[in-house]
């Protein structure tokens, strides 16, 4: 339960990381409307865009981790590994976020690639379901805090719990979208390097928690299958 | 849009050459539909369209934007029905999921179907459906049998409520499809977009003297003879004559010159090129499509169309491909339905034709070749049919012409000797002052050679006379008459040559050298030994081509000993002593003996040899693209771009063979997977998606390619201490014979 509670908070105060980011599409989104309580409909449609591309995503990582997990043999503690993975990649976008280990470089393709177009015809658009969309094709945006949720609720262990949790990460990164495609700049820049700090204090702590899981699902599994153990 | 459409048996968004129809078809004229190569390209321009037409989002996008979201639904479903489904958990004992609930998941997974198969399927299947009216059938239509058939066979198993369901297989086969095929026209789009960007230099309307006042009209409908006013920083649309005006023009697109050439009434100038600083009145030559932008553009254009050995290759490959793609994938649906069931059956034989859809195959060659086709044009390199790349990629030797090629075919002063030397700044002032009344390449050359400052330059000769083939007759103001010119002028003049000169004399004449005296009062004064001067460029270029492995000859009509002082100064072999007939003779030989024979020439006076080679290269075509018998157009005059277009068809054909390989690799390895039962659709459907997008990527690393830096090139002249070459004596000089504006001079050299 804690960790559920963990995730919803680290994907709220992770937002401060994804206005930065991702706050741009919500804005234009914003800017577009004629009135607030439009605005506020169509940052609805936007967000559960994003927020049911989160949750598939999660069920899919979940189902993959549990067919992995179904395909090696009890010796080797799957789960537990994802965990650990999970709470690594935590950890580092923890740190990346709180700016202790600097800044990641941009990585460039010359590649076409679909996404951006798509993504611009669908945020210049006013209906519903283009927002929908733009939502949809926002959680398909490459980010760390995204892969690394994803890693965790790959770890979750069934497709519904990997679900859930993102879900809640998505949920969680909601408020702040929507009020910054709602009042602009809400957030000052002294207050956002702060929120950024929390944040990454608390996305390093979701991972510690996985990582301390995972170590103790590795070790109750050793226990239960080792015979010197036993 | 465009002034130069694509050719009509092209495709009308990306303009790769269409397959020719299997059998007998309507031949397609212009006024018909616009025909597309594939259903990505329809999918892109209908997607480019609405665009056009209305702000916002296209309908085409909404359908794929919901198709995307509802496959990923129907995935998740199929996910949750695995769960039990894969492992054989006992559904009784409720473990994982409860009858009911999966079968409420598998009635939606069919609703969600639905939608996505009437908003990808159908588009796919009109586009089909098109192609095959045009005779012409293609995978897709393998592919959408195979689509009805998943969706088919899973609904009846939900009816039944028994039996397996693949609606996330004909999901996902349809968006991976749609997108890849869109992505692939994108990156076909891409090879075209600097052609694209050139075609848009010219301008859409032109503003058009008449008689009542100026008239804006569309570019397209200049005619020949109409008057065109183009004002400064416009680009001028069409080629033409200045009627009144002064301009410096940018001419870099069409010859590569940086500096903008100053011209004046009665100068002819380039459609494409830009009049920097003046207004123009000029009368134009002819349409736009007749310009020289206009006919580069169109040039590319067809070069593309053009099969090389390889593209010939892939169709000869793809031509039996289809057939045994249909063959294969029957054959792999009666054995896997026959042993596993009908179900496995229909999933085994899509597998077969999504890993078999041959677009990386009929990609491979055509991508590679047009983005190095493109790249060229970029850095004034034009070749006029892809083939070309193909031989001068096979390059073992390259021949160059001398005159015009490694040389200017400017003259210079090699020599100044003079009878007093005491008195040489003075009679070398005094030639400067009357051959600067002169517009003559030996008048100028002297004039270049002395160096006179501006100032200094007051020009003291009351009269002067131009003799035509002789030179020049000045007389100063004291009365005294100057003459500048050859000896038979001096002889004619009653000049006498000096004794101190005669040695000076002979030895230039002995070195072939073109000789101009100045003298009076009964005496020549000072001798001028000119020679045609060595590009700046040349000396790197040779050794650029030399590093490539490529065997290098200068061929000459020059005499033997000036060869060999050539070879010398060049370090080249040189073929001295030749006829025209003679260097279409040492090209065919070198022919015979191993395919791959570059001549580099100007593609005037060298042009059956250029023909007899198995690439010609044409030097400094310019504006004058009608050098039919060179295979490679150089614009500018920069000896360097033939490496880098060897370079360049080197790599291209290096990118054309791993496009090929892996395109074959990939198929034969896919279809064996697919038919023994190993790959599933889903998974057949990435494959396909991931080796085009190899193939396309690879392809567009050939835009990458750099030019050379801009400093390198246009330094000529500027230095003294450059190569020299000699004319043989008696030989006329080639400028001056050239040169018909300025026929004084015609012959210099004594015989």
């Amino acid at each position: 339960m804690i960790e559920l509670a963990m995730v919803f908070v680290g994907g709220m105060l992770g937002s401060a990381h994804c206005v930065g980011m991702c706050g741009g599409f919500a804005l234009s989104i914003g800017t577009s409307s004629p009135g607030w309580s439009a605005n506020l409909l169509r940052q609805g449609f936007y967000t559960c865009g994003r927020v049911a591309t989160y949750t598939l995503g999660g069920m899919l990582t979940g189902y993959a981790g549990w067919r992995l997990n179904r395909a090696f043999p009890a010796a080797i503690p799957t789960q537990a590994l994802l965990a650990v993975v999970a709470g690594t990649l935590l950890i580092v976008q923890g740190l990346l976020a709180t700016g202790l280990l600097g800044r990641l470089p941009r990585a460039g393709g010359t590649v076409p690639c679909l996404l951006p177009p798509l993504l611009r015809s669908y945020l210049t658009s006013r209906r519903p379901r283009d927002l929908f969309l733009a939502g949809v094709f926002t959680g398909f945006l490459p980010c760390g805090l995204v892969y690394a949720f994803l890693a965790l609720a790959s770890a979750s262990g069934t497709m519904w719990q990997g679900g859930l949790r993102m879900a809640l990460f998505g949920l969680g990164t909601a408020p702040l979208m929507v009020l910054t495609g709602w009042g602009g700049s809400l957030l000052r820049m002294s207050l956002r390097r702060h929120a950024f700090r929390i944040a990454g204090a608390c996305i390093a702590l979701t991972g510690a928690l996985s990582i301390a899981r995972g170590v103790q699902a590795f070790i109750s599994t050793q226990d239960a299958i080792c015979p010197f153990c036993r | 849009m465009s002034s130069a459409r694509p050719p009509d048996d092209a495709c009308a968004y990306c303009g790769l050459p269409l397959a020719q129809p299997w059998w007998w078809s309507k031949p397609h004229s212009p006024g018909d539909e616009p025909q597309y190569c594939c259903s990505g390209c329809l999918w892109a321009a209908q997607v480019a369209h609405d665009r056009q037409a209305a702000t916002g989002c296209s309908s085409m996008l909404g359908r794929l934007g919901l198709a995307i979201f509802l496959t990923l639904n129907v995935l998740v479903f199929s996910m949750a029905l695995w769960t039990p489904d894969v492992y054989e958990i006992d559904l009784a004992a409720g473990s994982a999921l409860d009858r009911p609930l999966a079968d409420v998941f598998r009635y939606l997974s069919l609703l969600l179907t639905l939608p996505v198969v009437w908003m990808l399927g159908l588009p796919l299947a009109e586009c089909t459906w098109q192609q095959l009216r045009r005779g012409r059938a293609t995978t897709d239509l393998l592919l959408l049998s195979g689509v009805a058939a998943a969706t088919a066979y899973s609904a009846v198993s939900v009816f039944r409520g028994q039996g397996h369901v693949y609606f996330e297989v004909a999901c996902v086969v349809l968006v991976a499809v749609t997108l890849g095929r869109w992505l692939e026209s994108t990156g076909k789009a891409e090879a075209n977009r600097e052609l694209d960007a050139l075609e848009k230099l010219i301008p859409t309307t032109v503003v058009v003297v008449r008689a009542g006042g100026d008239q804006v009209l569309p570019a397209a409908s200049v005619v020949s003879g109409d008057v065109l006013r183009v004002i400064a920083g416009e680009r001028l649309p069409v080629d033409g004559r200045i009627l009144s005006g002064m301009a410096a023009i940018d001419e870099q697109l069409v010859t590569g010159e940086s500096q903008g050439v100053v011209k004046q009434a009665g100068d002819s100038v380039f459609g494409g090129t830009t009049n920097l600083d003046g207004q123009l009145v000029v009368r134009a030559a002819g349409p736009v499509q007749a310009g020289t932008l206009g006919r580069m553009l169109s040039a590319v254009r067809q070069a593309r169309l053009a099969k090389g050995y390889y593209e010939q290759l892939a169709d000869r490959v793809a031509a039996i491909f289809l057939p045994l793609v249909m063959v294969v994938a029957l054959a792999t649906f009666a054995w896997q339905s026959h042993g596993e069931g009908l179900e496995q059956g229909i999933l085994g034989a899509m597998a077969v034709v999504l890993v078999a859809c041959p677009c990386a195959l009929g990609l491979a060659t055509p991508l590679a070749t047009w983005c190095a086709l493109t790249t060229a044009s970029q850095h004034q390199v034009l070749f006029r049919h892809g083939v070309a790349l193909e031989h001068l990629a096979r390059a073992h030797s390259v021949f160059f012409d001398k005159t015009g090629t490694l040389t200017t075919g400017e003259p210079k002063v090699i020599e100044f000797a003079c009878s007093d030397p005491s008195q040489s700044a003075d009679i070398l002032q005094i030639a400067a002052r009357l051959a600067a009344s002169s517009g003559h390449p030996l008048c100028r050359a002297i004039d270049d050679f002395a160096a006179v400052p501006d100032v200094e330059r007051c020009t003291d000769f009351c009269q002067v006379r131009t003799l035509p083939g002789l030179g020049v007759r000045g007389v100063e103001r004291d009365g005294r008459t100057v003459t500048l010119g050859n000896l038979r002028l001096m002889e004619s003049d009653g000049l006498v040559c000096p004794t101190a000169l005669e040695s000076a004399r002979t030895r230039l004449i002995a070195r072939g050298m073109t000789l101009c005296a100045i003298g009076w009062d009964g005496q020549i004064r000072g001798l001028f030994g000119f020679s045609e001067q060595i590009r700046a460029e040349a000396p790197s270029a040779i050794e650029k081509l030399t590093s490539l492995g490529l065997k290098l000859a200068v061929l000459t009509g020059d005499h033997q000993p000036r060869a060999a002082a050539l070879a010398d100064q060049l370090r080249l072999p040189v073929h001295g002593a030749l006829l025209p007939d003679e260097k279409v003779a040492v090209v065919q030989q070198s022919r015979r003996q191993r395919r791959g024979v570059v001549m580099v020439g100007d593609g005037l006076n060298d042009a059956p040899a250029l023909a007899a080679a198995d690439v010609g290269v044409a030097l400094g075509c310019g504006a004058d693209l009608s050098r039919e018998s060179a295979d490679v157009c150089l614009l500018s005059n920069d000896l360097g771009r033939v490496a880098w277009a060897i370079v360049l068809a080197r790599r291209t054909v290096r990118v054309v063979r791993q496009n090929l390989f892996w395109a074959l690799v990939y198929n034969t390895l896919g279809i064996g997977l697919a038919v023994s039962g190993w790959l599933n659709p889903i998974w057949a459907s990435a494959a396909m998606v991931a080796s085009s997008l190899l193939v396309i990527g690879n392809s567009l690393r050939l835009k990458q390619i750099p030019g050379r830096a801009p400093d390198e090139r246009g330094q000529n002249g500027s230095s003294k201490s450059e190569l020299f070459v000699c004319e043989p004596p008696g030989a006329p000089v080639a400028t001056a014979s050239e040169d018909a504006s300025q026929p004084e001079l015609a012959e210099v050299v004594p015989r």
